[in-house]
């Protein structure tokens, strides 16, 4: 499969340091990763409701911060109205600003 | 006109029947200014997040009101000053439900509209394009 990386080693001085580099990773990328999908859009949710603290709590990890888009997946526009949502929830007590 | 999400919470201090009076006040004085009241629920005493003037719960009520601007400004006003009301917030929704509606509706026509489509793609594009590369 990967027979290129195998074969520059004996080689030795020739273009060595580039064969360190390749060295740094046998191990194969083998996690499937999942593809994310704005929750939504999926769903298809135009309003997000900052009364709804369920579908809200799902955002805000331990912490008490709202979730990265890039670990969520929530599509931009998305994320934008969320926001809202959570600092308006957030601003009535409904969820927390931080916690420790 | 314009709708409005309005929230207040009112001090754990009274019992549910005074804390409804209070409430009450304020919706009167959105309804006295020409508001009416689409939906009104009120949540009951609830736990808050974090602490607000030494609290740890509250009374919360909710409304939807169609009102005039300048009824929810003087409401809130009020709120603001009163002793008993921990929180309050209103938002205007109107606009951002039309919004979303006009959102849903665009949704169900494009869905509506896919379907017929792979049935007829495949063929013709394979023929038409090595045609055109070897040119240039």
């Amino acid at each position: 499969m990967r027979s290129g990386g195998g074969s520059g080693r004996p080689s030795g001085g020739r273009g060595g340091a580039a064969g360190r580099d390749g060295k740094g990773g046998p191990r194969k990328k083998f996690f499937v990763r999942r593809r994310k999908v704005c929750k939504f859009c999926a769903e298809k949710l135009e309003y997000i409701d900052w009364k709804d603290v369920k579908l809200l709590q799902g955002f805000i990890p331990e912490r008490g911060k709202i979730l990265p888009r890039r670990i969520s997946g929530t599509c931009a526009l998305h994320q934008r109205k969320l926001q809202t949502a959570i600092k308006r929830a957030r601003s009535i007590a409904l969820l927390p600003y931080a916690t420790d | 006109m314009r709708l409005y999400d309005i929230v207040v919470l009112v001090t754990p201090d009274l019992n549910d029947e005074d804390a409804t009076k209070v409430a009450a006040e304020y919706k009167k004085i959105l309804t006295d200014g020409g508001a009416t009241v689409v939906k009104d629920e009120p949540w009951g005493k609830r736990r808050l997040a974090f602490p607000i003037q030494r609290k740890r719960e509250a009374h919360y009520h909710y409304w939807q009101v169609e009102a005039a601007p300048a009824a929810v400004a003087e409401a809130e006003r009020r709120m603001g000053l009163s002793d008993q009301v921990l929180r309050h917030l209103a938002v205007r929704v109107d606009e951002e439900l039309k919004r979303s509606a006009k959102m849903a509706e665009r949704l169900r026509i494009k869905a509506a509209k896919r379907p017929p489509r792979p049935a007829a793609a495949p063929v013709p594009p394979a023929e038409s394009v090595p045609a055109e590369r070897s040119e240039p």
